[in-house]
């Protein structure tokens, strides 16, 4: 009897697999088929989750109002990574099989990854509008430049460079600095701490570089970890968004901040609150909520071929570069009498005081950026 | 609840209603149909592009399913194995590691891994295999030896390996070639690459192991033996099995067949980084088996039930992705948990008389009425794009009032 049993339900099992394998064979040569489903669906993937990424939500979501997309038949969702390449895959093949999905914006959590690039490409290749935002694609890939249309957002180097400017301002004869992220191996991650680096100088030693992925206790733990290594630690730079924050709860915990120097990127609602109390000596802030509206008017354009809105978004389309749309940066110091002054940073970088960026995220609504 | 040859569950016996003889994998069956039906109702993605979702769907739950059978046998046997995703991201880095080390150097001096060859390949894989015969040789002493509780040695290697895969990796990079430690591995060869994302290529892998395991449990002693040991270890003991071998092939199945998915999630992602591959895939893997109608008991469930324990989910996760419109990231985890709770509770109730059951007795039950319906009430707030309020809070009415119909109708029953 148990033998019969067990044979049913092999069979049954099997039965199950081969269903899904019928319609893995049945189905070949449907996909050209015209699809018009009701509405559909704009994506914007980011690479994980932080509140980074509220800003870029609220920026696309008034995007979504101001620009009347529903008219077209278009809404826009916000889908969030867990700042693993695989998650991003598994999502791209999704989209893929999806019919109401026309355009992606994907912020690439690993340029160099080629699975991720093949996935990019394919999806492109489907008829899906593909755009990059925040991080872009591997530039010397020409197979992944030309699948996505292009890009808007910061270039990460050049964001390490300013806040490594600013850093050298604070400490004119050097330092011995840390910094800290939640995935070491991210390529913004990697940019940005080259990038500071180089803007920093050589009079600036990084003493070490500790990830957190993701985590925010271990990223508090990493801060007090590396205070206690090293003695001659004088700066902390926070690299991903809730770093900063983590690094000026350490640095008051522990009664330090009147010899530690804390710079970051990123302008969370608590880094905010910690320059207003004089725990945190500079920001370097990117422009999410821009990369989330232009990404959703761009998308837009390229769905209903508004060829006046993609010209003004990349006026040297075709030319050198000219697929890259810089969304600009900011520098955020608490006051004036601070030591950054706006004249070391470069023509596109814009200074700002506290109060002045405050005023900033007023007109748009926005309690970070 | 279906059972092994040699140990019928004393839930099967005779006497039981015709629902409770069924094997647990009709049932899953039914409850794959209705998930895709559904699906294909409310999107029209499965009628338009057919043979992609399809073989996305079998990709999926192959590279699941695999790592999943391992589980089962272990949680059969009456273990646990959660350690599952750190051997998956250490057996990748692993994998990667010996293909950077035997692939030939380019001009700068430096690991090209483009064109590797088929023979370096296999020697990784076989060499990744034997790593995972290691830890669950390991794994077997640490349990049989030493005395450690399976769930502490598994969560040992859980938090261990992945550790252990991030510092090897930066040795092993520093080593070989001029760039330095990295914290990743890029293998580019093609043939690699191509095993975790060619659709079929998993599926083999994965039929192949599922008919290899069926026979070892259903059609030989040894699987016997382990359905007797997971019953009742004492027992089998007594009776002359010899419980030591049984739970060292056990876990050894669970590493290698984890060491196997490592292999595919590795050529699938395109890296190798045990920073963050298979972070939390150990649940995905008990999830499947429980489902497909292990019991953690140990000594119930089958091979059968685990396969299509793996399909189940992967369909679920699918069907949020494709129904769900608005951010389906952040519904994911609930709606699957749920289905996942209602799948299990599904299996050890219709054994046991479904009708008679008393689901809210005493004051636990009026309070879990209310939960019950709190949560449906958010439930229903949260789905809907207009009115959210109104949604919510008549949603959450409605299951208050026909919860508490039921309650009603359970006490007068009893009296």
């Amino acid at each position: 009897m148990s033998r019969i049993r067990n044979t049913v339900s092999l069979m049954l099992a099997s039965s199950g697999l081969a269903l899904v394998c019928l319609f893995a064979g049945c189905g070949e040569g449907e996909n050209g088929g015209e699809v018009t489903p009701a509405t559909r669906r704009i994506i914007l993937l980011t690479n994980g989750n932080s509140p980074y990424w509220d800003a870029f939500a609220t920026g696309a979501k008034q995007a979504e109002e101001k620009l009347d997309v529903g008219k077209g038949g278009l809404q826009v969702v916000i889908d969030r990574g867990n700042f693993s390449p695989q998650t991003q895959i598994d999502k791209l093949r999704q989209y893929q099989g999806a019919t109401d999905i026309v355009g992606v914006a994907i912020c690439v959590s690993d340029p160099k990854n080629q699975a991720l690039v093949n996935q990019l490409v394919s999806l492109s290749e489907s008829g899906v509008k593909l755009i990059t935002v925040d991080s872009d694609i591997d530039r010397e890939n020409e197979k992944a430049r030309t699948a996505r249309f292009g890009y808007l957002g910061t270039d990460n180097f050049e964001a390490g460079q300013e806040l490594g400017k600013a850093a050298k301002a604070l400490r004119p004869d050097g330092a011995k600095f840390a910094t800290f992220v939640g995935v070491k191996s991210a390529s913004n991650a990697q940019e940005r701490i080259g990038g500071f680096q180089d803007g920093a100088g050589e009079n600036f030693v990084q003493l070490e570089s500790m990830g957190d992925q993701g985590q925010a206790d271990t990223a508090k733990k990493n801060v007090r970890d590396s205070l206690d290594r090293h003695d001659d630690l004088n700066t902390l730079v926070g690299i991903w968004s809730y770093n900063t924050p983590a690094i000026v709860d350490i640095v008051s915990d522990l009664g330090i901040r009147e010899k530690t120097t804390v710079v970051g990127f990123d302008a969370d609602p608590p880094s905010i609150a910690a320059m207003e109390k004089g725990n945190l000596d500079a920001m370097l802030v990117q422009d999410p909520y821009q990369m989330g509206f232009e990404g959703v008017r761009l998308l837009t354009a390229l769905i209903n071929d508004n060829q006046a809105d993609i010209k003004e978004i990349f006026p040297n389309y075709g030319k050198p570069d000219g697929d890259i749309h810089e969304t600009g940066l900011k520098v955020v110091v608490p006051s004036e009498e601070s030591p950054i002054k706006a004249d070391l940073f470069s023509e596109g970088t814009t200074f700002l005081t506290l109060e002045q960026f405050k005023e900033w995220l007023a007109e748009y609504n926005l309690t970070g950026s | 609840m279906s059972s092994s040859p040699s140990a019928p569950t004393p839930k099967l016996a005779s006497g039981k209603s015709w629902r409770s003889r069924l094997p647990v994998e009709v049932g899953l069956l039914f409850a794959i149909a209705v998930v895709v039906l559904f699906t294909g109702i409310v999107d029209d993605s499965y009628r338009l592009k057919t043979a992609y979702n399809a073989k996305e769907i079998l990709l999926q739950t192959s590279l699941l399913g695999i790592f999943a059978l391992g589980a089962a046998i272990v949680i059969i046997s009456g273990g646990i194995d959660l350690s599952s995703g750190s051997v998956i991201a250490f057996s990748g880095m692993i994998c990667s590691a010996i293909m950077l080390s035997l692939s030939p150097l380019d001009e700068s001096g430096n690991p090209d891994t483009n064109n590797l060859g088929a023979g370096i390949i296999a020697l990784a894989i076989l060499g990744t295999i034997f790593v995972g015969l290691i830890i669950g040789t390991f794994h077997t002493w640490l349990i049989t030896v030493i005395g450690l509780p399976p769930f502490v040695a598994t969560l040992a290697s859980l938090v261990g390996l992945r550790s252990l895969g991030r510092v090897l990796i930066q040795d092993i990079t520093g080593n070989i070639g001029t760039v330095g430690p990295s914290t990743k591995i890029y293998i580019f060869d093609p043939l690699f690459n191509d095993l975790g994302r060619v659709w079929w290529i998993p599926l083999l892998v994965f039929i192949v192991l599922s008919i290899l395991l069926w026979l070892l449990m259903s059609k030989t002693l040894v699987g016997r033996h382990l359905y007797a040991m997971g019953g009742n270890e004492e027992a089998a003991r007594l009776s002359g099995i010899h419980t030591d071998r049984q739970k060292w092939l056990a876990y050894c199945l669970g590493s290698v067949t984890a060491s196997i998915a490592g292999i595919l999630y590795c050529s699938y992602v395109g890296e190798a980084n045990p920073e963050s591959a298979g972070m939390g895939y150990e649940l995905n893997a008990i999830a499947a088996a429980v489902i497909g109608g292990c019991s953690l008991t140990g000594g119930i469930g089958t091979i059968t039930g685990t396969m299509l324990g793996a399909l189940f989910l992967r369909v679920v996760i699918d069907s949020v992705a494709k129904t769900v419109k608005g951010s389906p990231d952040e519904f994911e985890g609930m709606i699957v948990g749920l289905l996942v709770v209602l799948a299990v509770a599904f299996n050890e109730l219709r054994t046991g008389a479904l009708r008679q059951k008393k689901f809210f007795p005493g004051k636990l039950g009026i309070v879990s009425l209310f939960i019950l319906s709190g949560l449906i009430g958010i439930m229903g707030g949260v789905l809907s794009t207009s009115h959210p309020l109104w949604w919510g809070l008549g949603s959450g009415f409605a299951a208050l009032l026909l919860l508490g119909l039921k309650a009603l109708l359970e006490r007068s029953a009893s009296r």
